[in-house]
């Protein structure tokens, strides 16, 4: 018996992840009815599949999804109003009217002092919100870092990776680059001795399929010439023979436009 | 008038019991409105793991919406002795977006997805914390141990989670001996499990 156990417990971290073969979690499951220790290794694991389904950056989904969400719930999902009573006035309302009316111009002086309390409110308020709109800039920033890197490593372990070197063209015969391209999962793109940039300009990475090459993203060099991006890109491009580098102006162009500066055949 | 309308506006009483269980039991009656607070609190770390896993906002959209849809119709059966809320949608969606996920590549020899429904099991567990929502700090305890593994562990660790692959799968896509995957993924793991009871034992302290 505890031959098996510690031969089985070993499986437990592999089982949490759902990585195992059919055989092994059916052999790990029959062990798990019987065993203690083991199903406290389980739960003890699960609180890390818990904590790696919330350990992924987080990225606020388009407004438009949660309409789009709700509607599919249920077509309108904003409850009818009940319907307004309407209050019938007699003469014999007339005392309590006049006492309202008494307690209405109380309160309105109330109002007043009121008012000009929510007002400094809204001014803390607004500073507030101002604080909290540098902090959310700060996250994105951080998030977007840890995306790029996530994207990388999924470009880098991708089963269908391609390896590409850039050489200069005869505009620009000292740069070199490299990139790394999967189709389903994009490409990392190096490059070092770029010339510098004119103003408004950027350089833009290319994937040349046959007439149409296909914009993969845009990098901008540093001081020193060096420059990389992580880029997604289309998966249905057709089969590309190269992948080339223009100068274009500022935000990209639909196609190429400029010469190319660098070039390399897939 | 506006002090009147000031002074009918229900809205203050209301909204200091926001724990799950109301809002389940708000989505069983079939109360809409709570199918909206369902979304405002959860569709940003549901779109978020579903994104890591499909990389496609168009795809991690239609799974979010799945996955709403899906716990609108079954909120009546939800079981409390499952886990938390959040932990059940998570696992929903993970399911989901891993089915996704093989259906989009073209491997024959892939797991049939009937296995996926085994993981909903071991992460729905028998124990109450097991794909619960842990708290935050927990959540930071991961990431950060995560951030301090050794990559080659956590590249395992992460094809398996993110992916959906199983250890020979791992070993074929990274090209390496089945026996040093899973090493690497059971180091991995007990490392950062080890790291999560240490980030309990210093908050609960």
């Amino acid at each position: 018996m505890n031959g098996a156990h510690d031969e089985l417990v070993s499986l437990a971290p592999a089982y949490v992840l759902g990585a195992l073969e059919p055989d092994e979690r059916r052999a790990f499951e029959r062990h798990l009815e019987t065993c203690e220790i083991c199903a406290g290794e389980v739960q003890a694991l699960g609180r890390v599949t818990a904590g790696l389904a919330q350990s992924v950056p987080l990225v606020t989904p388009r407004p438009e999804l949660r309409s789009r969400v709700l509607d599919a719930i249920a077509p309108s999902h904003v409850r009818p109003m009940k319907d307004v009573v309407t209050p019938r006035w007699t003469m014999g309302n007339w005392l309590a009217y006049a006492a309202l009316v008494a307690l209405v111009t109380g309160m309105s002086l109330y109002a007043i002092n009121l008012r000009s309390r929510i007002e400094s409110l809204e001014a803390r308020l607004e500073q507030a919100s101002v604080r909290l709109l540098a902090a959310d800039r700060a996250v994105a920033d951080a998030q977007r870092v840890s995306f790029e890197m996530q994207s990388a490593m999924a470009v880098l372990t991708a089963p269908d990776l391609v390896r590409v070197e850039l050489k200069g063209a005869p505009a620009a015969p000292q740069a070199i680059g490299r990139a790394l391209w999967s189709r389903q999962s994009g490409m990392v793109f190096t490059a070092a001795n770029m010339p510098p940039l004119p103003a408004g300009r950027v350089y833009q990475v290319w994937l040349v399929a046959g007439a149409a090459p296909v914009s993969a993203g845009l990098i901008a060099p540093d001081d020193m010439g060096r420059s990389s991006g992580v880029f997604r890109t289309a998966p249905d491009v057709g089969a590309p023979v190269m992948v080339a580098v223009t100068i274009e102006p500022a935000g990209g162009v639909p196609a190429p436009t400029g010469a190319f500066y660098l070039i390399g055949k897939i | 008038m506006w002090l009147v309308a000031a002074l009918s506006r229900p809205g203050a009483d209301r909204g200091a019991d926001t724990g799950d269980g109301n809002l389940l039991a708000r989505l069983t009656a079939g109360d809409s409105s709570a199918a909206a607070d369902l979304y405002d609190r959860y569709a940003r770390i549901v779109y978020s793991l579903v994104l890591r896993i499909l990389q496609s906002e168009a795809e991690a959209e239609d799974i979010v919406q799945d996955v709403f849809v899906q716990a609108w119709q079954q909120a009546a059966r939800y079981d409390h002795g499952r886990g938390s809320v959040a932990g059940w949608l998570l696992t929903m969606a993970r399911t989901r977006a891993i089915d996704r996920l093989r259906a989009r590549s073209v491997r024959p020899e892939g797991r049939a997805s009937v296995d996926m429904e085994h993981v909903e099991r071991s992460l729905a567990g028998p124990a109450d914390v097991v794909g619960g929502l842990i708290a935050h700090e927990e959540a930071d305890a991961v990431r950060r141990a995560l951030a301090e593994l050794p990559l080659l562990q956590r590249v395992a660790i992460e094809l398996a989670y993110f992916e959906g692959l199983s250890q020979r799968e791992v070993a074929e896509r990274l090209d390496e001996p089945l026996g040093t995957i899973k090493t690497r993924i059971r180091t991995g793991m007990l490392r950062l499990r080890d790291a999560l009871a240490g980030a309990v034992t210093e908050g609960g302290s």
